[in-house]
């Protein structure tokens, strides 16, 4: 059904616009900006397949774009290396977020939001107000690259995509991951570690944050305090439309990115009708919640109509 | 009820730190510079917290808490500037409003079943949508600038000013104390006295049984989320006041103190556990440490590092004294 309404809403753009839309320049710069939202929407899925939640998306985004900035614009690091800092750098934050989680057994909602906090402040003090702009021509050379008008950032996140979906397939941690999402109780039973799940899954999901970051710093012209500002409520959109569980258990790659799309087709559209930007807000919140209410409409008539 | 240790440990936390900050910087306690402000602020931010508590209570979040002050307050400001209403009235319309908005998501939640989290964050995206649109079509500049008769009088006036012959309160506890005094009494009420507050913890412990044993539920639900819209606008109204003008960016920042205020003061995230005292201490604790540090000459880049540092560890350090608790 996702993959219908994303045809059906890109044909519709393509008429509104009067076939400017199917324009190879116009595909190309649909394409350059979606893998940011689809790279946070897995970030925040893998999150929640264990049932846990990360609030810092956006923060550690823009922590780790701004410190990737700063190595290579100030402090001469070679772009291969500072992306090799970065990403062990958010690897390392999700780590210590899943050990907090774990060992004082505060909720994850609130430990990532003391994070969140902590990180905006690292931000503000890496850049302060100013925009780090002079970094590694290559990378941004990478990010404006692109095959038959399809970006390689964009083909980067159909990769790190198909990665995730056979981690959470065939991998064995995958799997227990997802068996402690589903049922901690169970999964302790049947020898899972639901501790080391936690902590896997927040490792896990600061490096896609890191990946992110990688792709920002590419993409765009420069990197300042405001970016990942925004990245929040576009990381859950993306999952809970795609029918990712709040409460753990599953693992809905092919709908986060689907669902990231149509979220993409909205910011367009908007572009294209010059209309204000707090238009996609108010639409992508009306998607979000018309999408829970339907499935959990069909799940009840299913079920026989107890709620 | 939980009227536990924590209350203590926070209050005494309080206490050593103000003592800390005000040996560190004589300034901490200058009256009209420090001490007004900050009452002020904890006046806001409890109420804030007090929203965010009333939904905790049922085991429910509201992330929508800012969005609906703005929402409240759009409404505030609507008023003021074209039907020109005086003060209260004009804070009756945009509290209306804000219980409307509350009591909206409370039924969609009880309606569909669906996690309180997904349908307060839908609720936020539609918000922060629809806000700037409605103050870029009726507005100059994104703000109501208009200042009702009594705007300004709440804004400075504090304890100072009210007399009863020769006495006077402080000049440190501004009036707009008072706006948070209310509220916190008729919560205290609604949770230890009356039937629909136990009510609603019994909903937050064991939302199962309470439905077996003839809650209902989804009623409690609707009320929660109400009164959670209702404080939201408050606190707007309140955040308006101190800054003078009704604008969009009301609440952007009231996410992260709403949750700090209530889980520090010993809110349970789980339901069925609310503290009023506790909210405003823990809501009392973060300011005091916010404005010290700022005294202290912390510069605005590593406020934010220190603040999240800080709470993390009171949290780590009152679950691990609980959990000693515990075992003994």
């Amino acid at each position: 059904m996702l993959i219908a309404i994303c045809v059906a809403g890109y044909l519709s753009l393509v008429v509104a616009s009067g076939g400017a839309f199917a324009s190879g320049n116009a595909v190309q710069t649909f394409f350059q900006f979606l893998p940011v939202p689809v790279l946070i929407g897995l970030a925040q899925m893998i999150a929640l397949s264990v049932g846990q939640l990360n609030l810092a998306v956006g923060a550690l985004g823009g922590f780790l774009a701004c410190a990737m900035g700063v190595l290579m614009a100030d402090l001469g690091v070679p772009a291969p290396a500072a992306i090799v800092i970065g990403l062990a750098l958010g690897a390392a934050v999700g780590a210590l977020t899943g050990a907090l989680v774990v060992f004082t057994r505060i909720n994850g909602f609130i430990v990532t939001l003391a994070t969140m906090t902590i990180l905006i402040g690292a931000q503000y003090r890496l850049v302060g107000t100013r925009t780090v702009s002079d970094y590694s021509p290559g990378l941004k050379e990478f990010g404006q690259a692109s095959v038959l008008n399809i970006p390689l950032v964009f083909l980067l996140a159909l990769g790190v995509a198909a990665l995730v979906a056979m981690f959470f397939r065939a991998a064995a941690p995958g799997r227990r991951m997802l068996a402690s999402g589903s049922n901690p109780l169970a999964a302790t039973l049947s020898g899972v570690s639901n501790d080391r799940s936690v902590i896997l899954a927040h490792t896990l999901s600061g490096l896609v944050v890191a990946i992110t970051a990688v792709v920002t710093v590419a993409v765009s012209p420069g990197v300042n305090r405001s970016i990942g500002g925004d990245w929040l409520l576009p990381s859950f959109a993306a999952p809970i439309i795609g029918g990712a569980v709040l409460t753990g258990g599953t693992a809905v790659v092919l709908g986060t990115v689907l669902a990231a799309f149509i979220v993409r087709l909205v910011d367009s559209a908007r572009a294209e009708f010059s209309l204000q930007p707090s238009w996609v807000n108010f639409v992508v919140g009306a998607v979000v919640l018309g999408t829970v209410v339907l499935t959990r409409a069909r799940e009840t008539r299913r079920s026989g109509g107890s709620s | 009820m939980s009227t536990r240790k924590p209350l203590f440990g926070l209050l005494g936390l309080i206490v050593v730190l103000v003592v800390v900050f005000g040996t560190l910087s004589p300034a901490f306690f200058d009256e009209r510079l420090v001490l007004f402000p900050l009452l002020r602020d904890i006046a806001i931010y409890t109420v804030v917290g007090l929203a965010q508590m009333v939904v905790l209570s049922i085991g429910h979040m509201n992330l929508a808490v800012g969005r609906m002050a703005a929402f409240s307050a759009m409404f505030m400001g609507l008023s003021y500037d074209r039907l020109h209403l005086p003060l209260y009235a004009g804070l009756c319309i945009g509290l209306l409003a804000g219980a409307a908005i509350g009591a909206f998501t409370g039924w969609i939640i009880a309606r569909t079943g669906v996690n309180s989290f997904v349908v307060t964050l839908a609720m936020d995206f539609a918000l922060l949508g629809l806000i700037p649109v409605v103050y870029t079509a009726l507005t100059a500049n994104a703000a109501f600038t208009v200042k009702p008769d009594g705007m300004r009088e709440l804004r400075q006036y504090s304890l100072g000013d009210v007399c009863l012959g020769n006495v006077c309160g402080s000049p440190a506890v501004p009036q707009m104390m008072l706006l948070a005094v209310a509220p916190m009494l008729a919560l205290g009420y609604l949770y230890h006295g009356t039937r629909p507050g136990r009510e609603l913890l019994l909903t937050g412990s064991n939302p199962l049984a309470a439905e077996l044993s003839g809650i209902p539920t989804r009623r409690r639900v609707v009320t929660a989320h109400l009164l959670s819209g209702l404080l939201a606008g408050l606190a707007g109204f309140m955040l308006a006041v101190a800054t003078g003008s009704f604008r969009a960016t009301i609440g952007e920042e009231f996410l992260l103190p709403s949750f700090l205020g209530a889980i520090l003061g010993g809110t349970a995230m789980a339901g069925g556990v609310v503290s009023v005292i506790g909210t405003f201490l823990g809501t009392s604790l973060t300011l005091v440490i916010r404005r010290g540090l700022e005294l202290v000459g912390i510069g605005l880049e590593y406020l934010n590092v220190y603040l999240g540092v800080i709470l993390l560890l009171a949290l780590s350090a009152d679950r691990f004294l609980q959990r000693r608790g515990v075992k003994s």
